[in-house]
């Protein structure tokens, strides 16, 4: 650990996450797939993110290499004033357990742990104590207050989502990496966990970058960056979800030449 | 079906190589040891095939080991070897213990066999032994000795050899006439030592008179059979002889001779091939089980693709058959190779005949059964369960909830149940000899029950230990993975619950045992220097040392008295039950000095002829009590004895005491051991030295001080020890690979979650600590377990042992138990190093994404 994040302030200072120039190609020659091809973007604080886009444009691509959790082929990666780039194994674990949460579609709980130890489970790893009252809030926000001791095999789907939310929250990290969290949910379930997403960064300021491929879940987010083929293509500030639709038609004419 | 389950067999390459390594590793331990029993079990019976070379029949006494064995005078010889077929005849006239004594230092010879033959002065007629220089002896104070006796004892052609003469009991000289060999230019068998005396000389001293043979050996005439020559020779065969075809007489001879080593030999490498053996099974069970767990959700899916049961489980057993043979079939080949390699290392320096491997078809048999009925049986288990599953439940991506222990605790409480009753009722009720079967029996239910219960007591034990070491998340991590299957738990550990409960078992029998011994020898004996006679053979007063040696011993200063213990074994039998443990003869006055002796009945005084005392557990058996008369066979001639007292046994005195005018009975006159007393304030140490130059000439004869009594008492004890800890050893070294099995099999399926905890924040350290902590908590549960039972069976035993006085404490080996500990714990990190590896090298992306 001789790598403090901290000590490596990037440019731009303000943004929670940050991508310069971002390549990223799988593989070489016949087999080579360019997923990302100089993507620029900037998060800002306090602000929910979603990136949309047709199958295979990247998303998910995008979102790991600005998570740390896949290294960039060409570009400037930053989290917070943190750069990523050069950070080593332990460096990325450190910055993983202080400044980032994650939410993925499925398999989010370790089943060994209950609910609850689910959600400390990153402060106890980074052996930090958890706030009382902030963990209530939480638990209160996702409403999972009477379902604390039972282990993820005993909740539902939705439940299980709400956990992985509240552990992603409770941590307070500077930015929320959410790949379709929603993608295994009914839409009332889905539209609750949504609502939680919001209310925390309206309320708790807290950063949120989420990929979706449904218009309606795109709604809830203050920015959407609808990206094609492994480009930012477009983009749009508190949308509706027929905004949201509308566009995604313009662009698949764009794409594919043809309205579906 | 067929071929998707033969392809399903390559695609998992990682989890079959596991699958097969289990195998390979149980059935190649099991060859191994049984390969190597009877390769080393070949060499002997080689050895006396070598002697029988040119041999058809050989006639001996039907009973060697008697007080008077059968001779054969020189007419029957003449007759028997007048037997149409016959073609030569080679007469023997041999003892055992003629040890001749190195030139050089004046030291008996150390061979295993020190043999004394009678020759006539010709050639062996059977070509066997070869002159090589010098002639045969013709006189008296002549003698022969075979290249390797003249290696060992440093003489040449021409100088002075003292040897040992046995049943005359002295050393004597002799000039060396001749130097002989074997055929083959052998200068050596089997390492033995031989002088050759003249024939005559030989029958008077070791047969009372001359015309004496002890057998002989017959060579047949071309076209008659061993068998045929043997039908013959019987029908004018003398009374007490028996006939033995060449062949039969290598095994009787191998068997005995080869015997004592070759048989604990033998006991081990068996005791090594059965926990093998059972370890494997638990080990490949366990690795099969899991893996076929793991595929729960492929065969669910072929089954909602219209598979019907009895494809997704023949599909299951056809994989598991092709694993079974392959592994099977590698571990027999690795199996024989490590048994040809530590046979190499075994007999390297040993002189006996090389004789190729021998694979016996039971070996065969056996690792084929270990290796593919045991992975069949492993496999359809949970192929029944998983194929059983509906289709659809088990495509859902829920865990299921662990099944049931209750059918399983309860059967496993009974059995533990019942086996703690028999072990308190044979520990503690005073049964006799019947306590230890019935403490056997329950031992053995205790056991599986125990087994039976891991799984039940996995989850607690795991936690509690837990609680010590799973100190910070990581390691909370890894206890909770240690304790979420206690089942896969408990069957991971079984190989080592069963080598540390018998570990645990004979360390606290063995140190019960020491202790019980040094307590009583420091306590009340007089005794500060121990004469102990070499046991090679039923002690019956024809080895030791000559009791007149002591009075040299009373001369010595500081010596305050000395007696002779003598011992028969052989063929005694007091109120018409035989004694295995023989009689002793002594001043039973002058031992009442020496040890404790407590008159429970009579008294306890120097005994006349015809008169006895014995310990009140032998009284109570032979229901005899102080002022009885009873019949006394020793050396063949029955006496009416009178009991003069009833003592209380000790772990060092029990028994039948008779007194000095007995010896004359005995089949020989020397004393078996002797003890000596000193003055206050005297040093034993060099009173040792003194008493060890008086008894310079017999060989084999152990002088020491009090100390080294009691290790010599203990040391077959401790023999059996370190016998049980090299088993111990092997169970560790299969349990370690059985738990690196289980550890790199969760790995695989834990990949998802692993990459989950590196995700929310987890160091590749944080992931190494957690898997060392589930490998080391697996490990100490299951010592844990084993030696509670060992330790506790080990109590019962020695609670038995007591009510018979072999032991007077029951002494826990903590020093043991803690290395046992210790041991595991690094068996548990070394058992993780490489799952651990490999979790940290998960990307975490890769295990994120993982289906
Ligand atoms: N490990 C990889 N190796 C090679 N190509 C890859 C790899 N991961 C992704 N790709 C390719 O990169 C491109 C972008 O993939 P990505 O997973 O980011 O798409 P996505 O937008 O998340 O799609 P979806 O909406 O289906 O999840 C695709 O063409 C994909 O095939
Ligand atoms: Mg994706």
């Amino acid at each position: 650990m001789t790598s403090p994040v901290t000590e490596r302030p990037a440019a731009g200072a303000g943004a929670a996450a940050r991508a310069t120039d971002l390549w990223k190609v799988y593989g070489s020659g016949e087999a080579q797939v360019i997923a990302l091809r100089g993507v620029n973007v900037e998060l800002e604080r306090g602000r929910f993110t979603a990136i949309m886009g047709p199958s295979g444009s990247g998303k998910s691509t995008l979102m790991h290499c600005m998570a740390g959790l896949d290294s960039a082929t060409r570009g400037q990666l930053a989290i917070g004033d943190t750069a990523l780039n050069g950070l080593g194994d332990a460096g990325l674990t450190r910055l993983r357990r202080e400044k980032v949460g994650f939410i993925f579609q499925q398999f989010n709980l370790l089943p060994t742990l209950t609910a609850e130890e689910n959600i400390l489970l990153p402060l106890a790893i980074a052996g930090r104590k958890p706030d009382p009252g902030w963990f209530r809030t939480v638990v209160d926000t996702v409403g999972l207050g009477d379902r604390l001791g039972h282990r993820p095999n005993q909740l539902s789907g939705g439940q299980q989502q709400r956990v992985a939310c509240a552990r992603a929250l409770v941590a307070r990290p500077e930015v929320i990496f959410a790949d379709e969290p929603t993608g295994n949910l009914d839409s009332r379930s889905g539209a609750e966990i949504l609502g939680f997403l919001r209310r925390s960064v309206t309320e708790h300021g807290q950063t949120i970058v989420m990929v979706t491929h449904d218009a309606n879940a795109a709604s809830y987010a203050g920015r959407v960056i609808f990206l094609a083929d492994g480009q930012i293509v477009d983009e749009l500030t508190e949308p509706t979800a027929d905004a949201v639709l509308d566009r995604i038609k313009r662009l698949d004419v764009v794409s594919t030449g043809a309205p579906e | 079906m067929i071929k998707a389950s033969l392809r399903g067999l390559l695609q998992r390459k990682l989890r079959l190589s596991l699958a097969v390594f289990a195998i390979v590793l149980s059935v190649a331990f099991l060859a191994g040891s049984m390969v190597l029993s009877d390769t080393l079990s070949a060499r002997f019976t080689a050895l006396f095939t070598t002697v029988n070379q040119n041999v058809a029949v050989v006639v001996q006494p039907k009973d060697p080991q008697a007080v008077e064995p059968a001779r054969l005078t020189e007419a029957q010889l003449r007759t028997l070897s007048e037997v149409d077929g016959v073609r030569v005849v080679s007469p023997d006239v041999s003892v055992q213990g003629a040890t001749p004594f190195r030139a050089t230092d004046g030291e008996p010879v150390s061979a295993d066999a020190a043999l004394g033959f009678g020759v006539d002065g010709n050639d062996d007629p059977l070509g066997l032994v070869e002159l090589r220089e010098g002639r045969w002896p013709t006189a008296e104070n002549e003698v022969a000795i075979t290249a390797h006796t003249a290696e060992l004892a440093k003489v040449k052609r021409g100088e002075q050899l003292k040897v040992y003469l046995p049943v005359l009991n002295e050393p004597r000289s002799f000039t060396v006439v001749g130097v002989a060999g074997y055929s083959g230019g052998r200068d050596s068998l089997a390492g033995e030592v031989v002088v050759m005396f003249q024939q005559a000389f030989a029958q008077r001293t070791f047969y009372g008179e001359t015309g004496r043979f002890g057998g002989a050996s017959f060579a047949a005439e071309p076209g008659v059979s061993d068998i045929e020559l043997k039908q013959r020779i019987e029908q004018r065969l003398p009374a007490g002889f028996k006939a033995l075809t060449a062949e039969e007489s290598s095994e009787d001879r191998a068997a005995l001779s080869g015997g004592v080593i070759i048989d604990v030999f033998k006991y081990i490498l068996v005791g090594f091939a059965v926990v093998a053996g059972i370890v494997g099974i638990f080990l490949i069970f366990n690795t099969f089980n899991i893996i076929v767990a793991q595929r729960t959700r492929e065969l669910a899916l072929l089954r909602a693709l219209g598979a019907g049961w009895g494809q997704v489980a023949g599909s299951v057993l056809l994989e598991a058959l092709v694993v079974g043979v392959v592994g099977a079939t590698l571990g027999l080949a690795a199996g024989v190779g490590v048994a040809a390699a530590a046979e190499q290392y075994l007999m390297g320096e040993v002189p006996l005949p090389p004789v190729d491997l021998v694979v016996a078809p039971l070996t065969v048999l056996l690792s084929y059964l270990l290796g593919v009925v045991v992975t069949l049986v492993a496999a359809f288990v949970p192929a029944v369960r998983a194929s059983s599953v509906p289709p659809v439940a088990a495509m859902r991506d829920v865990v299921r909830p662990d099944k049931s222990l209750k059918a399983l605790s309860i059967v496993g409480a009974v059995f533990a149940l019942l086996g703690i009753g028999l072990v308190a009722l044979g520990a503690f009720a005073d049964l006799g000899g019947t306590a230890f079967l019935i403490l056997l029996f329950g031992a053995l239910l205790l056991f599986v029950g125990t087994l039976l219960l891991s799984p039940l007591l996995a989850r607690p034990i795991v936690r509690g230990l837990g609680a010590l070491i799973g100190r910070g998340s990581a390691g909370d991590l890894g206890v909770r993975n240690a304790a979420r299957n206690p089942r896969r738990t408990a069957v991971t550990a079984a190989a080592i619950i069963i080598g540390v409960t018998v570990i645990g078992m004979t360390a606290t029998v063995v140190q019960s045992f020491k202790t019980s011994l040094e307590d009583i020898m420091g306590e009340n004996i007089g005794v500060e220097v121990m004469i102990q006679a070499a046991v090679t053979a039923a002690p019956d007063g024809r080895q030791g040392f000559n009791p007149k040696a002591l009075d040299q011993v009373r001369a010595i200063p500081g010596v305050k008295e000395a007696a002779a213990w003598h011992f028969d074994a052989l063929g005694v039998s007091v109120a018409g039950q035989p004694q295995a443990f023989g009689v002793f003869a002594t001043d039973v006055g002058q031992a009442a000095r020496m040890f404790p002796f407590d008159a429970t009945g009579g008294e306890i005084r120097t005994l006349a002829a015809q008169e006895l005392v014995l310990d009140g557990n032998t009284a109570e058996t032979l229901k005899l009590k102080a002022g009885d008369r009873t019949p006394v066979v020793i050396g063949g001639v029955t006496r009416d004895y009178t009991v003069v007292g009833v003592y209380q046994a000790t772990p060092i005195i029990q028994g039948i005491l008779v007194g000095e005018p007995a010896i004359a009975d005995f089949p020989g006159p020397l004393a078996f051991q002797g003890f000596v007393s000193l003055n206050d304030g005297v040093d034993a140490a060099p009173v040792v030295e003194k008493i060890e130059t008086i008894m310079k000439d017999y060989p084999g004869v152990q002088v020491g001080d009090r100390q080294s009594y009691v290790d010599q008492a203990t040391a077959s004890y401790d023999f059996l020890l370190i016998a049980v800890q090299i088993l111990l050893l092997v169970a560790l070294v299969i349990a370690l690979l059985g738990i690196l099995n289980t550890l790199v099999l969760s790995i695989v399926e834990r990949t998802r979650e692993l990459g989950l905890v590196r995700a929310v924040g987890l160091s590749r350290g944080g992931l190494v600590w957690m898997i060392t902590v589930e490998s080391v908590l697996i490990t100490v549960f299951g010592v844990f377990l084993g030696l509670a039972l060992g330790v506790g069976l080990g109590a019962a035993f020695t609670k038995a042992l007591m009510t018979l006085e072999f032991a007077s404490v029951i002494a826990i080996p903590w020093l043991e138990l803690a290395q046992y500990l210790l041991a595991a714990v690094v068996a548990g990190v070394l058992a993780a190093v490489i799952p651990a590896r490999m979790a940290a090298r998960l990307n975490v992306l890769d295990a994120i994404s993982y289906e």
